[in-house]
């Protein structure tokens, strides 16, 4: 068995130099993969498989393998690229130039979540609509901006009422520092928000967009 | 591994709490325990329940918004919802489960709920 860690342009970046990775060029392209060891899955193996994907980002454009993601051998995988390879060409073509940043917003303070004990029926809806206001003066004042500085972005689902955007933006390499600055000033302007700016990351979120 | 933050609030502890997530997310995969079917099947229900029930919710809001309700019908909608609510969260704890229990995380689609 051998897990894959990315897909690149033929021939292939150059490999860090500790690592027990190896590249199968494979026409246009060439995936990037090392044998697959088997170890409880862990946040810390998580990380190392996370470690030689950016390792690897720094080189060269690349399409992320999912952690965990694997094949019977060399000819399998080989024999898969070949089948997508004008999908994998164009997901690499539109993530080229480009890395992954992520934001996320959380309040300052968490407000109280509106109940079912106690409140009247009106102040429970009012509550509702409230926070759902919210959301949407969070998403136009805050996410509209860095849209704007992003090549595109994926909003995703908010974990809990107290964060009310996180997402994800494709982000031209020479445009991160823009993008952070323009963060910082967000943050400035909204006191009662807490913005949560990361990257650069390899492009998770838009490898199918 | 340099450093991956780009711009961050002081307390930056705001957003730690998710951090027993990744632990979490990856047991909670692997280790399907046959010994609590019947929590899991009520966990499994209850979730699409309240899926339904949020749904039903942000709809009934943006009526509300629209200003198409009057008076009469946007307490009786608030009495609804709260109802069901407070049944919910009965039924959560007949089976003791919590509020993030009935979440599913959908990968890169985030949360269910």
């Amino acid at each position: 068995m051998i897990e894959l860690y990315a897909v690149t342009d033929a021939p292939g970046p150059p490999l860090p130099g500790r690592a027990v990775a190896r590249v199968l060029p494979s026409g246009r392209l060439a995936v990037v993969y090392a044998p697959a060891v088997d170890v409880e899955a862990s946040a810390d193996a998580l990380w190392r498989h996370e470690e030689l994907v950016e390792a690897l980002m720094e080189q060269t454009d690349l399409l992320p393998f999912r952690y965990g993601t694997r094949c019977e051998d060399e000819d399998a995988a080989e024999r898969q690229v070949e089948e997508r390879e004008a999908e994998l060409s164009a997901a690499l073509e539109r993530i080229r130039g480009a890395v992954e940043l992520s934001v996320r917003v959380r309040l300052a303070e968490v407000p109280a979540a509106p109940r079912s004990g106690g409140d009247s029926a009106g102040d429970y809806v009012a509550a509702k609509a409230r926070a759902a206001g919210f959301e949407r003066a969070v998403s136009d004042g805050v996410h509209e901006p860095l849209r704007l500085l992003a090549r595109t972005s994926r909003q995703r689902a908010a974990d809990s009422p107290s964060e009310p955007l996180r997402a994800a933006y494709l982000v031209d390499r020479n445009r991160i520092e823009k993008f952070a600055l323009e963060v910082a000033r967000l943050q400035e302007s909204r006191p009662d928000l807490r913005l949560l700016c990361t990257g650069p990351w390899p492009p998770y979120s838009f490898i199918d967009a | 591994m340099r450093s991956k933050v780009l711009h961050a609030p002081p307390d930056l502890d705001l957003f730690a709490s998710d951090r027993r997530d990744i632990d979490a997310s990856l047991s909670r995969r692997i280790n399907a325990d046959p010994e609590n079917l019947e929590r899991g099947l009520a966990q499994l229900v209850l979730t699409i329940i309240e899926l339904l029930r949020q749904l039903m919710e942000r709809q009934a809001l943006r009526r509300i918004d629209g200003g198409t309700l009057s008076e009469e019908q946007i307490e009786r909608l608030g009495s609804t919802f709260m109802e069901l609510d407070r049944r919910m969260e009965e039924l959560r704890t007949q089976f003791g489960l919590t509020e993030e229990d009935l979440n599913l995380r959908l990968g890169p689609l985030g949360n269910l709920l």
